[in-house]
């Protein structure tokens, strides 16, 4: 996937992520990979400033956890979060059934 | 390294690769050292979860590591990445600092000029009657600076919180800004702690003629205290405005050395 069409989205895709629950900066990661069949491929670095970027906006909270000796961020949706999230995902719907439109199916040849 | 935050579990080798790897990173990370503090412990444990991952897909610890860290991203990318969140870290610091210090400073000022019986029959210090000649553009100077630091510092707060999910920004969004020039959060934090000591250059200069003028009237301590509040935030103030500039223009510095 191009990395350029990707990126307009990350911050939708990231609190899509975050969904289903609490997850650590590396888990959000690895669920953007699985969820895009491995298409995601953006540097992992790259994922923790944004997502920093969502804790100030107020989208997400975090706390740290430990576990096994490991100090990890845990990052959450806040009630704003969900509601970014809803946004986002009817704005891309609207801009892909509109694509869909344009690019989607092959054009019958015109007879004149 | 030992007691690299977030590591556990670790084989040594693979710690000491992920430590250096992190301090070829801190290299290129400037900015509030605690925002810089919970980064590193992050990525640590990130990239220990990936060396982890790789390792149970059935990779060696050495070129798990490995592996984990290419994922990640050069050094300098991932450091690059932070810091428009590092800039805005501290230019929302620098500005709330100032905010929250500045009604106490100007409390000082107040008791000290009431104390010494200046200003103590009209409100504003700009009628003051006894003003030696030259004091009213200085205290019309200080008035405006100000106004400007209270603009810059509220307009800095709002834009490096909550506006943000409105502010286009993220990776991509917005056109590359020229290396030379401070990202605006940096700019306006900069602009509200020097209007700050613009104010206290203005005070302590008022205090002075007024000291040279009539020095029975300045009642000490009170007018002590003021003194070194403006002194001491005039020094902090100069301090903070250089490092939000020198924190978004990081990128210049750490890519030169």
């Amino acid at each position: 996937m191009r990395a350029q069409a990707l990126k307009g989205h990350l911050d939708g895709m990231l609190l899509a992520a975050l969904e289903g629950g609490p997850r650590h900066g590396y888990a959000v990661m690895e669920a953007l990979r699985a969820g895009s069949d491995g298409q995601f491929d953006l540097p992992t670095g790259t994922i923790y400033p944004a997502l920093r970027r969502l804790e100030r906006a107020g989208l997400v909270l975090t706390r740290w956890s430990e576990d096994g000796g490991r100090r990890r961020r845990l990052y959450e949706l806040t009630p704003a979060g969900r509601r970014m999230l809803d946004d986002e995902r009817n704005a891309w719907r609207e801009f892909s059934t509109a694509v869909t439109a344009l690019l989607g199916p092959q054009p019958r040849p015109v007879t004149s | 390294m030992t007691g690299l935050p977030g590591s556990a579990g670790l084989p040594g080798g693979a710690e000491r690769v992920i430590g250096s790897y992190l301090t070829e990173v801190a290299d290129g990370l400037i900015g509030p050292a605690r925002a810089r503090r919970d980064i590193l412990a992050e990525l640590g444990a990130g990239l220990a979860d990936a060396t982890d991952a790789y390792r149970s897909a059935g990779l060696a610890p050495g070129q798990a590591v490995r592996a984990a860290i290419t994922e990640f991203g050069r050094p300098e990318q991932v450091a690059d990445g932070f810091r428009a969140e590092l800039t805005a870290a501290q230019a929302r610091r620098t500005a709330v600092t100032l905010l929250r210090t500045g009604p106490l400073v100007g409390l000082l000022w107040a008791s000290a000029a009431l104390a010494s019986r200046i200003g103590a029959r009209l409100a504003s210090p700009w009628h003051w009657a006894s003003m030696p000649l030259g004091a009213r553009p200085v205290t019309h100077l200080a008035g405006f600076a100000l106004a400007i630091a209270i603009g810059s510092a509220l307009v800095t707060v709002a834009a490096t919180g909550r506006l943000t999910r409105w502010l286009p920004a993220g990776p991509g969004a917005l056109p590359a800004r020229p290396r030379w020039l401070p990202a605006w959060p940096a700019v306006s934090a900069a602009l509200a702690a020097s209007g700050t000591a613009a104010i206290d250059v203005a005070l302590l200069a008022l205090l002075a003629t007024q000291a040279a003028s009539t020095p029975g009237r300045l009642a000490a301590l009170p007018v002590a205290a003021a003194a070194i509040a403006s002194l001491t935030r005039l020094t902090l103030t100069t301090r903070a405005a250089r490092n939000c500039l020198t924190t978004s223009a990081a990128r210049l510095s750490a890519r030169s050395g």
